[in-house]
């Protein structure tokens, strides 16, 4: 039986040198991701991994999968609430914090959102051991889930410089995320209306501002507010803040 | 003289093995309130690491217009270094743009000595940039915390060493510190007054698109004392309408 304590013990030494067989550190199309992602996997101990981003339906958070070799069964039994829910976890890890699991077989929970009944499913799925870790992007916000099928092979150290790694190497491929995400359909003039409206502007204002006229502002707007499927403007300024837009 | 003091009292205040973490985060970030002071030492002590003389943390504006690094504190704190005026300049402006769409660290080489080119070229998933400060060698980490807010980590100094392994250190150390003083930056955060329960209630709802009929019917009070709770809201934020309150609200991080 492994103690929670003695888990929770960092030691320098157990970082794995993977940086020094990083095949990957070029990333431009899809095919790199996946065998960036892999490599990395592997390299932690973990098992499966999954890309995800959060967007914005109505009021709900959706979790869009951009990349994952969890089998296919497990997604459809585990379910996209669920996976939404993984992410947005408060244990989850932001970069430079000590990575917590959320799920582990041993520890009890102690103020993450995944029941026990929840974690039971995932531990039979081979999900015994799961890590939800955040990934700055510039300012576009994805989570990654690393999992191991057998508790306590994921390493806490190397989780920690692997974060940082895949901060990197999406940051190569941020056309391919965008797509993925679709996190901005907004064109330059419709998020800049909607910034100046954010800021307290009304639309005569921002007319002056952008030297347009205010019924062209108000095209702007509407258009924007049509494309982030919001009800009026306070709603899609909020839905632009939170996804990172504005 | 003072970065080795810095480091003593670092090591004593947390005397036990040195977490790869960087030495805050034992969960202190979320439970002690940090100051600028407190943020300038744990910047130094990760230039102490890194053997950096200078050191610089900047706040990348969300404004789409302004294009320009604004200086949070340097290694001259409470003053500001002649190296952050340069990167505070134009010079900046390239950087900004990286920063909102990468996170990959960028170096550069100006010193005329081949140390710091040598100790730079070899790292992994970092690129070279033109000189931030002509004259200067440096490293500089993009940083990001919640809500959208956005920076820069700027170590200078020609005799930096700088290992791959500590590069992912480095860095993530920068998040929990930039992520700290994100949360005390002084301004808005600290001058707005408390808002009430009930208030943040009908933000929250009018966030979600909802009107001020839809709030009263939801929170079961008259449309006049939704409106009122909005209306109080506003001016507590220092804000001119509903729509900027929302929007101020969500970046101070008061509803989700």
């Amino acid at each position: 039986m492994m103690d929670s304590g003695n888990k929770n013990e960092m030691t320098n030494s157990a970082a794995p040198a993977f940086s020094d067989n990083a095949a990957h550190t070029r990333l431009t199309c899809r095919g790199d991701l996946t065998a960036f992602l892999m490599q990395l996997s592997a390299a932690i101990g973990g098992d499966s991994y999954m890309l995800l981003a959060l967007v914005h339906d109505q009021t709900r958070l959706n979790a869009r999968i951009v990349a994952s070799n969890w089998i296919f069964d497990a997604i459809e039994l585990v379910g996209q609430r669920l996976i939404a829910t993984l992410a947005q976890d408060p244990l989850n890890t932001a970069p430079g914090t000590r990575p917590r699991p959320l799920v582990a077989a041993q520890a009890p929970q102690t103020g993450g959102l995944v029941s026990g009944e929840e974690a039971k499913m995932l531990s039979v799925l081979g999900h015994a051991e799961l890590y939800s870790l955040r990934l700055n992007v510039g300012r576009q916000r994805l989570f990654l889930l690393f999992s191991a099928a057998e508790p306590g092979s994921l390493d806490a150290t190397a989780l920690a410089w692997a974060q940082m790694q895949c901060c990197y190497a999406l940051s190569q491929i941020p056309e391919l995320l965008a797509e993925a995400s679709m996190q901005d359909p907004l064109s330059d003039r419709e998020r800049e209306c909607l910034f100046w409206v954010s800021e307290g502007k009304t639309t005569d204002e921002t007319a002056l501002i952008l030297g347009v006229s205010s019924n062209t502002v108000n095209g702007y707007i509407t258009h924007a507010i049509q494309k982030l499927s919001a009800s009026n403007r306070a709603m899609a300024i909020a839905t632009a803040i939170r996804s990172g837009i504005i | 003289m003072q970065a080795r003091e810095a480091r003593q009292s670092a090591e004593a205040l947390f005397n036990q093995n040195r977490s790869p973490f960087g030495a805050f985060s034992l969960g202190s970030e979320t439970h002690h309130a940090v100051t600028i002071p407190d943020a300038v030492r744990r910047c130094r002590w990760i230039a102490v690491d890194l053997n950096a003389s200078g050191f610089g943390l900047f706040f990348v504006s969300p404004s789409m217009e302004r294009a320009r690094l604004v200086p949070c504190f340097d290694s001259d704190y409470p003053g500001v270094s002649v190296s952050s005026k340069f990167m505070s300049g134009s010079n900046g402006e390239d950087m900004v743009r990286h920063a909102r769409v990468s996170t990959s660290p960028r170096w550069w080489a100006d010193g005329g000595a081949p140390g710091p080119e040598a100790t730079f070229r070899d790292l992994l998933w970092t690129e070279r940039t033109a000189p931030m400060v002509p004259g200067s060698s440096g490293i500089a980490f993009p940083v990001h915390a919640e809500r959208g807010q956005c920076g820069l980590v700027v170590f200078l100094g020609d005799e930096m060493a700088l290992s791959q392994e500590a590069v992912y250190e480095t860095h993530a150390r920068c998040y929990a510190l930039f992520r700290a003083v994100a949360r005390i930056r002084p301004g808005e955060a600290g001058r707005t007054g408390i808002i009430s329960k009930r208030e943040l209630e009908c933000l929250k709802l009018a966030a979600n698109g909802h009107t001020s009929e839809d709030i009263a019917r939801l929170l079961k009070l008259s449309v006049h004392t939704a409106n009122q709770y909005l209306t109080q809201t506003t001016q507590k934020l220092n804000a001119v309408n509903r729509t900027q309150a929302v929007a101020k609200a969500l970046r101070l991080g008061l509803i989700e």
